[in-house]
């Protein structure tokens, strides 16, 4: 666990979602400051200023894929051409993927999947526990 | 030629006993004829008898002789005069004629071959002679019996020949090494040639891609290809040409059929441009049916994930305000409780328009507003539109512009639907400058082209597409992202297309829809 505030570049446009995402972190004891953005366009356009002195590199990148005006796998192809961010951990989050949507986004450099169970307990230790094991370094393959 | 069947001639020489034929012995002294009948009767054949040289021409009017034995003294009209009055005859100028003498004089005998005569028989007649010559002239008759039945033969089976050829129903000629020997009157007529014309031409003059069959080669059998022949005045056209070789004399003759074959292709040609015109509908309508497919199946993963947002989100928050309990604060739960009922609303706002765009996209929708397609003031139309839209009009302090829209074919509920969803959208995604939207229509095509037009925000063109899927946003608005989507679904129905265009962000966004005005 690393000591100092970890910073998470969120792409998510449901507020509802950004509170219980950070309440799962908070639960897992990590402390941290999340860069909300709550349309694809906007994400892309932050993402791409990353470490270039403007913005700082985050730790994790997380990204809901159905976002206004654009998805996930749209931020992640805008992430490939920064290449100060090609270290950090990407994820996707979301409520359900078509295969092939999920495929894409693997392919496009997100390291998982995660998706948001209907069940707070659930949403809890999947989010939690993936996004620590991210921060860690550990991917997020295999069990929560 | 084993494809005309001659019916052999009854008595047909090949087969029936050989048939007797008739000699004539002339003779005045009746014991002289009696002896030559017993020396002639082992032959078999038939002997006429006369006892004078009138008796002799009387007879050789009725029947034809294989050969005459005439005696050269006679009374009244000796031999010599009877045989020069038979060769006055056209009838027995051929008949042989043997005298019979008993005087050996030179003169008598260049008298007699001068007559015509064959042979001199010298008395006392020795029986073997006598036998042994006639049996000669005897054979020769039958020979040539033979030879002229055989060429009566001949011409029939050859008048038979012609008679089919004539009677074909296509033109036909027999080649040679691809000259023409035989040619009937279709031919002629076909090729716009005289017989004489034909007769002796090279067929590749006819149809110039003719291939002889090389001289020696196998039978090749009976062939038919489609090939391009050539009339007299220069003109051409497709034939059914159908070749049937016969070896004769060493050599392969061709009986060709000739079929003007234009109607076929012609048939074939129109046969192949419907087919292609069915294959051509087969692959619209499975395109059409698999993009619809394709669409439905994309509708409903949009729909199911949109519609399953909200009530995951009231789910989590119910159990999460449900087990926080009290050491949460009021504030918390109040959030809690406002986000619970936000979510609640907001599915209940995705199923309505979710109701809407199904009832006009519904193909039962497409008969209803084709069927109710009435003239429409489209004037009214949008003074509807700003009634309905009273309040986001007033609150945002939109300006409406429009001027002499037409009257047009169309359904009044699903044109209000159209241009109060864009009108409305322009409204909504509105800059900094107080919105303004105009509205206009130019014919184009056999269609009218309306345009809505804001001063707003402007739209990036890689979106031109996304906008109208369903459930499609370009902002955190509260829309349900089906407004555009509801807009496409009903220009759809009305026959035409919807797009927009907007030179970017910032500079406004023009949308633009078609409607047919051709009645299907």
């Amino acid at each position: 666990m690393k000591n100092h505030s970890v910073r998470i570049f969120l792409a998510e446009d449901n507020a509802a979602d950004v509170w219980l995402i950070e309440e799962a972190i908070r639960r897992q004891s990590i402390a941290f400051e999340i860069d909300n953005y709550t349309t694809a366009a906007d994400a892309i356009e932050a993402v791409v200023r990353c470490g270039t002195g403007e913005s700082p590199v985050p730790d994790l990148i997380l990204l809901d894929y159905n976002l206004p005006s654009g998805h996930g796998g749209d931020i992640l192809e805008a992430a490939a051409e920064n290449s100060h961010i090609s270290n950090v951990p990407k994820a996707i989050l979301t409520s359900f993927l078509q295969p092939s949507e999920s495929k894409k986004a693997l392919e496009l450099g997100a390291a998982c999947v995660i998706t948001k169970p209907a069940s707070l307990d659930e949403f809890m230790s999947e989010v939690g526990g993936k996004v620590a094991k991210l921060l860690r370094g550990d991917g997020c393959a295999g069990p929560r | 030629m084993e494809a005309i069947a001659v019916a052999r001639p009854e008595g047909e020489a090949s087969t029936a006993a050989p048939e007797r034929v008739k000699l004539l012995l002339v003779d005045d002294d009746p014991d002289n004829l009696l002896a030559l009948e017993a020396v002639l009767e082992p032959l078999r054949q038939d002997l006429l008898l006369a006892r004078s040289g009138e008796d002799a021409l009387r007879l050789c009017l009725d029947h034809d002789f294989a050969a005459i034995l005439l005696d050269v003294r006679m009374p009244d009209m000796d031999g010599f005069e009877t045989a020069a009055l038979i060769r006055s005859r056209r009838k027995s100028r051929h008949t042989p004629i043997l005298f019979l003498t008993a005087y050996r004089s030179d003169e008598q005998l260049f008298r007699g071959y001068d007559l015509g005569a064959v042979d001199f028989l010298f008395k006392p007649i020795v029986p073997e002679i006598l036998q042994s010559k006639v049996a000669v002239f005897v054979e020769l008759s039958r020979n040539e019996q033979l030879l002229r039945r055989q060429a009566e033969e001949l011409t029939r089976v050859e008048q038979r020949f012609r008679a089919v050829l004539e009677a074909a129903p296509d033109a036909m000629t027999i080649t040679n090494n691809a000259v023409i020997e035989l040619a009937n009157s279709r031919a002629d007529a076909l090729f716009g040639y005289s017989r004489e014309a034909l007769i002796g031409r090279d067929i590749r003059e006819l149809i110039p891609d003719w291939e002889a069959a090389p001289a020696g080669a196998p039978d090749p059998g009976v062939t038919e290809e489609r090939l391009r022949a050539v009339r007299s005045d220069g003109t051409s056209f497709p034939a059914q040409i159908t070749r049937s070789p016969f070896r004769s004399a060493g050599a392969w003759l061709i009986t060709t059929a000739i079929r003007d074959a234009t109607g076929q292709v012609e048939a074939e040609t129109r046969i192949r441009k419907i087919n292609a015109e069915l294959e051509r509908r087969v692959a619209e309508r499975t395109a059409a049916l698999t993009y619809s497919n394709d669409a439905l199946r994309q509708f409903a993963w949009a729909a199911s994930h949109d519609l399953q947002e909200p009530i995951r989100t009231v789910l989590s928050y119910s159990q999460w305000l449900a087990s926080s309990g009290a050491e949460a604060g009021g504030d918390r739960r109040d959030r809690m409780l406002g986000v619970i009922q936000d979510h609640a609303s907001r599915l209940y706002q995705l199923l309505g328009a979710l109701r809407q765009y199904l009832q006009v996209s519904e193909s039962g929708a497409v008969d209803a507003a084709r069927a109710s397609r009435t003239l429409v003031d489209v004037n009214a139309v949008l003074t509807q539109v700003t009634a309905n839209l009273q309040t986001l009009i007033a609150e945002s302090g939109a300006k409406l512009e429009w001027d002499g829209l037409p009257t047009i074919l169309g359904t009044e509920i699903l044109l209000v639907q159209v241009f109060q969803n864009l009108i409305a959208n322009g409204i909504k995604h509105r800059s900094d400058r107080p919105p303004v939207i105009r509205v206009q229509a130019e014919i184009s095509d056999g269609a009218w082209i309306f345009s809505v037009q804001d001063n707003g925000a402007g739209i990036d063109p890689k979106y031109f597409e996304y906008v109208f899927g369903v459930f499609r946003r370009l902002n955190r608005g509260g829309g349900a992202g089906m407004g555009l989507a509801i807009c496409k679904a009903v220009v759809e129905r009305l026959g035409g297309r919807i797009w927009v265009e907007s030179s970017g962000l910032g500079a406004g966004s023009t949308f633009r829809f078609s409607v047919p005005q051709r009645v299907e």
